[in-house]
């Protein structure tokens, strides 16, 4: 196998706030191979967007990097220089957000903006005015040479996010980190800008990290998935034996809990009980253990690290999916409460 | 099929309208900043025009009979040594068109970076010019500009200088202010991750999403500058004579009010005419450069 382009070893960031540490991030590794495309999917809140945010180093105040290494080409760059990490954002790692609105400079022109993520990395004007039409064109703008001169506002959202992956494109990144490109967008729209982000994987072989909450954009782009819950990759591993086999209670909730076009009309629409953590103060042991099912007396006092469960897949939990299928019936179940597979109900209220 | 066509395009042709086309449309509808515009092009006309010629020389003496009142001759009359009022408020509109757009130049030249620095970078920065802002916001207005024009002497740069010192604060704290709200913006984050230098996020990106709010201040703030100007001059601190300004041609004519009221009246009328124009302008120009009206 190739060396990895982006090696993340136990990454962790944490947010100081009045109420006290929040780690948002903590001890996540992982490898990005070169021209793969992972996707790393959790609830609001799990971190995600924040570890996305820290590997170029742009996490909001009062956020802090506090340890781990994030390496990129043999350098560090948690390491680097502001001026060093500057020129490695947008040149050789560049990212799209969710929402192409407010992501997009209101008063300049679109072609304008396009133009500026060149004219930051030595391209002269001439260069990159031609190229940024070019670019318009390859995702698929219809009449590039015009809409280069309209504001935002003149185009539509699928449009501008669009032009947000041109922006991302312009100096031919090796890294593509896309944080929920899709979820402020229309569903036809959104199944367009994934077949373009599919595309261009493929043809410019651009390695792409997907930020999403949304497990069906994961099947769609990706060919391995993280799953973070609140800071911690709870299972890693290839998308179709993901989907296939989930085996931490999360992963396997979250799977389950995709409505499905097939599904009896009287069907319910199954959720996760529960909230996700408070992360001022992370619950002991496991942290999904107060939502999940399957939890043993052990969830509440370790905490599991992630382990290999199946070729290629990792995942941090005591209890697996395997052993909670064939000791606790969990594909039977039907009511998925906290603890409702293995009846383990330590601590709580109704005891 | 021709007019079908005209009819679907005219939307589109609505919607190239930028941000600045709007705010033009706006600010046209609204007939008083129109007529204060109006007014403002005129007096800089006025003031264009005493640079070649006027009436009669601003600092000939005798004229006319002093004190004597408007007349076919000298339109606003004469002050107490004969000169000509019309010539002295034409060579005094200079001096506060002067006055009020060189101050707001320099108060833009220091307040646009020294805001976009603190409410960028925040910190200790920020802290350091927030002090700075508050003790000059402490000190009474008149003290500064005073002491300043003693140290510097009573020159019409240093009077400019010297409203400066006492009216950059405004402008500062509106930049810094309008920088630390958009710098948490999505797409100054999304400048930031294309790699954009600092300097080009505070002027390139911060800097033109400010400008209607910079541009209001700014109005607003050549009338606060000519009063003061006036002021000071009134006091016999600002313009020294014989170059003549409103506030001191006002000062003068106190004296001799109830013989000839003409003396006090037509600079005040210039000023007050001048300093309403501006305030409706800004106010016309507050609510054309306002996003939320989408009139």
């Amino acid at each position: 196998m190739a060396t990895p382009i982006l090696q993340v070893r136990d990454l962790r960031t944490q947010f100081l706030t009045d109420g006290g540490i929040v780690t948002a991030v903590d001890g996540v590794s992982f490898d990005l191979y070169p021209g793969e495309s992972i996707g790393i999917v959790g609830e609001s809140g799990s971190g995600k967007s924040i570890t996305a945010l820290s590997i170029l180093r742009l996490v909001p105040d009062p956020g802090r990097i506090v340890s781990g290494r994030v390496m990129f080409r043999d350098q560090d760059l948690l390491q680097l220089t502001g001026e060093e990490i500057r020129e490695i954002r947008g040149r050789d790692i560049a990212m799209i957000f969710q929402d192409p609105q407010s992501s997009l400079n209101p008063v300049l022109r679109t072609g304008f903006q396009v133009d500026e993520a060149m004219l930051a990395h030595g391209k002269s004007k001439g260069e990159a005015r031609a190229r940024t039409i070019e670019l318009l064109k390859k995702v698929r703008i219809p009449a590039a040479e015009n809409r280069y001169k309209d504001f935002p506002h003149q185009l539509s959202g699928g449009m501008r996010q669009r032009a947000m992956v041109a922006m991302g494109l312009a100096n031919a990144p090796s890294i593509l980190i896309a944080d929920e490109p899709t979820t402020a967008l229309d569903v036809t729209v959104q199944a367009q800008i994934l077949e373009l982000l599919a595309d261009l994987n493929r043809e410019l072989g651009t390695a792409i990290v997907m930020i999403t909450h949304n497990m069906g954009v994961v099947a769609g782009l990706c060919s391995r998935v993280l799953v973070m819950y609140a800071g911690e990759i709870v299972e890693q591993g290839p998308v179709e034996q993901i989907f296939e086999n989930p085996q931490h209670p999360y992963t396997w909730s979250l799977l389950r809990s995709i409505p499905r076009v097939d599904a009896l009309r009287h069907e319910r629409l199954r959720s996760i009980e529960g909230l996700a953590p408070d992360l001022l103060r992370p619950p002991s042991g496991c942290r999904f253990h107060p939502r999940c099912p399957f939890r043993i007396e052990k969830c509440y006092t370790d905490e599991p690290r992630l382990q290999e469960v199946a070729p290629d897949q990792l995942a941090a939990c005591w209890v697996t999916m395997e052993r909670a299928r064939k000791e606790m019936g969990a594909d039977e179940l039907v009511d998925i409460r906290p603890g409702a597979g293995s009846g383990v109900h330590k601590g709580e209220l109704s005891d | 099929m021709a007019t079908a066509a005209a009819v679907v395009k005219r939307p589109a042709t609505l919607q190239q309208a930028s941000l600045w086309s709007d705010a033009w449309r706006r600010l046209r509808r609204n007939r008083m900043a129109l007529i204060s515009a109006v007014y403002l092009v005129l007096l800089v006309v006025v003031a264009l025009v005493a640079l070649v010629h006027t009436p009669y020389s601003y600092r000939e003496v005798g004229v006319a009979r002093p004190y004597s009142g408007p007349s076919s001759a000298n339109w606003f009359g004469a002050d107490i040594l004969g000169r000509d009022v019309l010539s002295r408020l034409m060579v005094g509109a200079q001096i506060s068109l002067i006055v009020g757009v060189g101050t707001q130049v320099l108060v833009l030249a220091v307040g646009v970076p020294i805001g976009l620095i603190a409410g960028y970078y925040k910190g200790w920065i920020d802290t350091v010019v927030s002090f700075i802002i508050n003790v000059f916001y402490g000190i009474p207005d008149l003290l500064v500009a005073m002491i300043l024009l003693l140290l510097l002497g009573p020159s019409l740069n240093n009077i400019i200088i010297a409203i400066v010192a006492t009216r950059w604060m405004d402008m500062t704290r509106l930049v810094r202010g309008q920088t630390l709200a958009l710098r948490e913006r999505e797409f100054i984050e999304a400048a930031r991750a294309s790699g954009a230098k600092p300097l080009k996020i505070l002027f390139g990106h911060i800097l033109p999403n400010s400008l209607g709010p910079i541009i209001v201040q700014a109005t607003f703030g050549v009338p606060a500058a000519i009063l003061f100007e006036a002021f000071l001059s009134f006091l016999g601190i600002g313009v020294q004579p014989p170059t003549p300004s409103w506030g001191s041609m006002a000062a003068d004519g106190l004296a001799a009010i109830r013989i000839a009221p003409h003396m006090v009246i037509a600079p005040s009328i210039a000023l007050s005419l001048t300093l309403m124009a501006f305030n409706f302008l800004g106010d016309g120009l507050r609510d054309a450069l306002d996003p939320r009206q989408k009139r």
